[in-house]
């Protein structure tokens, strides 16, 4: 299986390949409209030298754009989730719920937040995908 | 087994408590000692009928620079925002809440406003505050919400015709002053229904997904406190001595459903609130013992916990023993204390429960429950047991 530079474009578009793949995203995420940002603080000790702003984008099942983008773009999304670069490893390698990092102030969330909660299954499965990926992390290189 | 090597939390207790009959006087002196000079104090109409604050606006003095009276009992962004205005006018650095949850609620949205300024749509989320906010000193009027001592505002959004949670850390109250005075006057069923309110909390606590060992402690011992005192309370509402236990218990089940959540009860609570406008205290009450047995086969271990603090776990009994017995003593705990056991007694109409269902699906409390909840036709399923 190939290997992905965690937090780069060729990372970003195996992710999006494999929900475009999964038949069981489409039917769970049915009724989810909007884009998600993932905001990562820099962490230059990790290999993070500066923020970093991905932009997701998702509806009604099928997937959107997910691209590197600037601040302005990630702080248009629907929902702007951000924190510290450890946080995301933990939430991608599954160590830590995303929910819970949530509520523990782990990550932060700008949004509706019952929104998210009424497509749990959506959110959790996005992720499960992304746990999917073989991922080479900046600070394991 | 109740913990394994996996627990991994975080506790986040910070408010200073000051207890005492009487101790709702000290203000002054604890505003001073948070070097805040200028309090905005912040209630509704019926504390001020009460005559609740004026022993708070006595020991201010020249340190109150305004009160903002007009809190309803749901509160709204607009009103967080008018009264952030009003707090900016009067040169406001620090807020003291005198009343229930929506007081104390539009305090913690003030506060942040008064830091961070704009108006409060856009802060709209968890945890995105970065720096402590305004200082915040509550006296509850109530024994049952614990928001003096959680980090959590829920505003209704007047645009979108729905309740917002917002989760700060940042933003948890400074000081909570508990004086059993300010709930002496409370009439029986208003007791009984906070109290079931604060009984709620600390048993979802113990059954949440997130529960942990020191919210596992406050949540047993608030269990235990409001069992003995709340039935003295509501047959004798002078008895400050009772008054001040349930006051206590409220405030433990405060710290450990601020740490560990609340689950499904609250999320139907919520939900029929939206709907039938039922009191959020009495819409728990009624649910959580249908709750507990909606869960009981996957948190009949916290139930047995449940049942230890209720004093009804008898020797000898298994776990789900133990559990069904607890769920029982939350059944006769409601007739003892002279609350509503039944939605239809609250007007609640049979029409309104599917909607409330869907609804419940939305809310961010059904993430922690012990069992799953994916499909409304089981909550419905709950309300109807219920109805």
């Amino acid at each position: 299986m190939a290997k992905y530079q965690a937090m780069t474009q060729e990372w970003l578009d195996a992710w999006k390949q494999k929900m475009v793949e999964s038949k069981e995203y489409k039917e769970i995420a049915k009724n989810w409209e909007g884009s998600v940002s993932i905001i990562v603080n820099p962490d230059p000790e990790k290999g993070i030298p500066e923020t970093l702003y991905l932009f997701t984008d998702y509806w009604h099942g099928d997937v959107g754009d997910f691209f590197i983008c600037d601040k302005a773009k990630a702080e248009s999304a629907k929902f702007i989730m951000s924190g510290d670069y450890a946080r995301w490893k933990q939430v991608a390698r599954k160590e830590i719920d995303s929910t819970k990092a949530l509520m523990q102030g782990k990550l932060k969330l700008k949004g509706d937040l019952t929104y998210i909660v009424r497509n749990i299954k959506s959110v959790n499965k996005v992720i499960d995908l992304l746990c999917e990926i073989e991922t080479v992390w900046p600070d394991e290189a | 087994m109740a913990y394994d090597r996996e627990l991994s939390f975080v506790y986040f207790g910070p408010t200073r408590v000051v207890f005492g009959v009487g101790a709702s006087r000290d203000v002054e002196m604890e505003m001073a000692g948070l070097g805040c000079r200028r309090a905005l104090v912040v209630t509704d109409p019926g504390v001020m009928k009460a005559g609740l604050v004026d022993g708070v606006l006595k020991s201010l003095g020249d340190k109150c620079a305004g009160l903002f009276s007009d809190v309803p009992q749901d509160t709204g962004m607009g009103v967080v925002n008018l009264a952030a205005d009003y707090a900016r006018e009067k040169a406001a650095d620090c807020v003291v809440s005198v009343g229930g949850g929506s007081v104390i609620d539009t305090g913690k949205g003030i506060c942040i406003l008064l830091t961070e300024g704009g108006g409060l749509e856009s802060f709209e989320g968890i945890q995105l505050l970065t720096r402590p906010q305004t200082p915040h000193i509550v006296i509850p009027t109530t024994a049952g919400t614990g928001s003096e001592v959680t980090c959590m505002a829920v505003i209704l959004d007047e645009r979108k015709g729905q309740k917002i949670l917002i989760i700060e850390y940042f933003n948890a109250p400074r000081i909570a002053i508990l004086d059993p005075r300010m709930t002496e006057k409370l009439p029986p069923l208003l007791t009984a229904s906070t109290g079931m309110d604060a009984m709620t909390h600390a048993v979802e606590a113990l059954q949440s997904v997130q529960r942990e060992p020191i919210a596992d402690g406050l949540a047993m011992q608030a269990i235990r406190l409001l069992y003995r005192h709340l039935p003295v309370c509501t047959q004798n509402g002078g008895d400050l001595a009772a008054r001040g236990q349930v006051q206590l218990a409220a405030t433990m089940a405060g710290w450990a459903f601020g740490n560990a959540m609340v689950g499904l009860t609250h999320a139907m609570a919520h939900s029929l609130g939206a709907v039938a406008r039922v009191p959020h205290g009495i819409a728990n009450g009624i649910l959580l013992p249908h709750v507990m047995a909606f869960n009981l086969e996957d948190a009949a271990e916290s139930y047995a916990m449940v049942a230890e603090a209720l004093g009804v776990r008898e020797r000898g009994m298994v776990e789900s023993e133990a559990a069904e017995a607890a769920v029982a003593s939350i059944r006769s705990f409601l007739e003892r204390i002279g609350h509503p056991v039944r939605l239809s007694e609250v007007a609640v109409k049979e029409e309104d429960l599917a909607k409330a269902a869907t609804m419940s699906l939305s809310d961010g409390a059904i993430v922690n429950n012990p069992r799953p909840v994916m499909d409304e036709q089981e909550v419905l399923a709950v309300f109807r047991a219920a109805f």
